[in-house]
C-alpha cells in the first residue's frame, strides 16, 4: 500500500504539516503564551500530532503486512521474489496469485491464528526484526538461505484457517482422508516434502539438504486455479 | 538579555520534541521499512507523549502563576484596616 493508495496516510501526513506549520510559525513569531497561542498550540503540539499517531499508527501496522515489507530486509529477498513471481510454482507464489491474499500472502500465513494471534505475531515480527540486526544483517542471501529456518514448525492451523479439512472437495482427495486426523493433530505438516512441498523453494528444515523446490505443477489458469475456494 | 521563563522554556522544548517525534512519524509513513515503522511506534510516540505532558503542564504553571499573581495584587490593592 502506497501513500498516495492510503486516505490515512494522507490524513496523517496533512495533519502533520498542519502540525508543523503552528509549532514553525510559534517558534518564529514567539508570541506570549496568551489564550490564543495556548489553543494553537494545544492543536499544533497535542490535537494534531495525535492525529499523525493515530492515522500513522494504523498505516503502520497496515504496512508491517505487506510483503513488500517483509522483503525489505535482504535475507528475505528470496522469499519475497518467489512470492511476487508469477511464474513460480511454490506455495507461496501460489497463494500470493490468490486475490484473497495477494500482496498480503506472508502475513496470511504466518499470522497466528486464534483471539491473539495479531499480537502474537507482532510480538514475533519484534524477534524478527531484533535477530535481524542483531545477527543477519550482514550474512550474505546464499548463505541465509541454509542457515534461516522457522523458530518451530509451521502449525497446520494456519493453513486450516482457510482449508478447513472440513469441505467435501478437501476430503474426496484420498490422500487428506487418509491422514485426517494427522493433519488435524499436526503430526503430519502439509508444507512438508510429502505433502504439498515446502512452501518457499529455498526453505528446508534445520538438517535436510536443500533439494529441487516445487512439487506442483505450474496452473494452466490462474485466474480459476489460484484464486478459487479453499475447502 | 532577559532569559525567557521556565513556562516559555518548557513549550520551546515542547515544540522541538513535537517536531521530532511528527518527522519520525512521517518517516515511517514514506519508508516504511522496519526501522523506521518500529522507531515511530516507540520513539516517536515516546517524543509526543513526553512534548503534550510538558506542554500541558507549562500551561498548567503558567495560569497557576497568573492566578497566585492575580491574588496577590487584588490582595494589596484591599485597603488595610487602621
Amino acid at each position: 500500500m502506497t501513500v498516495q493508495s492510503s486516505p490515512l496516510a494522507v490524513v496523517a501526513l496533512a495533519c502533520a504539516a498542519l502540525s508543523a506549520a503552528i509549532i514553525v510559525g510559534y517558534l518564529i513569531l514567539r508570541p506570549p503564551l496568551g489564550p490564543s497561542s495556548r489553543i494553537w498550540l494545544l492543536f499544533g503540539l497535542g490535537v494534531f500530532p495525535i492525529g499523525v499517531a493515530f492515522a500513522g499508527n494504523i498505516q503502520g501496522f497496515e504496512a508491517t503486512k505487506e510483503r513488500q515489507f517483509c522483503g525489505s530486509c535482504h535475507v528475505m529477498i528470496p522469499h519475497a521474489s518467489d512470492s511476487n513471481s508469477i511464474t513460480s510454482v511454490s506455495l507461496s507464489s501460489r497463494h500470493a496469485r490468490n486475490k484473497l491474499f495477494g500482496n498480503e500472502n506472508c502475513y496470511s500465513c504466518h499470522a497466528d491464528y486464534g483471539m491473539f494471534g495479531t499480537i502474537v505475531t507482532k510480538l514475533g515480527g519484534m524477534r524478527h526484526v531484533w535477530l535481524y540486526y542483531t545477527e543477519y544483517r550482514n550474512v550474505p542471501i546464499e548463505e541465509a538461505k541454509t542457515t534461516i529456518h522457522l523458530l518451530k514448525p509451521y502449525p497446520n492451523d494456519n493453513c486450516m484457517q482457510c482449508h478447513s479439512t472440513e469441505g467435501k472437495l478437501w476430503l474426496e482427495v484420498p490422500d487428506h482422508k487418509a491422514s485426517l486426523g494427522d493433519v488435524r493433530q499436526g503430526r503430519v505438516s502439509c508444507a512438508s516434502a510429502g505433502c504439498h512441498g515446502y512452501a518457499h523453494p529455498n526453505f528446508r528444515p534445520p538438517g535436510e539438504a536443500p533439494a529441487e523446490p516445487a512439487v506442483h505443477p505450474a496452473p494452466t489458469d490462474s485466474s480459476k486455479t489460484d484464486a478459487g475456494s479453499a475447502p | 538579555m532577559k532569559p525567557p521563563p521556565p513556562t516559555s522554556r518548557l513549550v520551546l522544548v515542547s515544540c522541538v520534541l513535537t517536531l521530532a517525534a511528527v518527522g519520525l512519524m512521517v518517516w515511517s509513513l514514506l519508508d516504511p521499512r522496519p526501522v523506521p515503522v518500529v522507531a515511530a511506534m516507540s520513539i516517536g510516540q515516546g517524543l509526543g507523549t513526553a512534548s503534550l505532558g510538558a506542554f500541558l503542564y507549562a500551561v498548567g504553571a503558567d495560569l497557576r502563576s497568573r492566578y497566585v499573581r492575580a491574588r496577590a495584587e487584588r490582595e494589596s490593592a484591599r485597603p488595610r484596616p487602621p
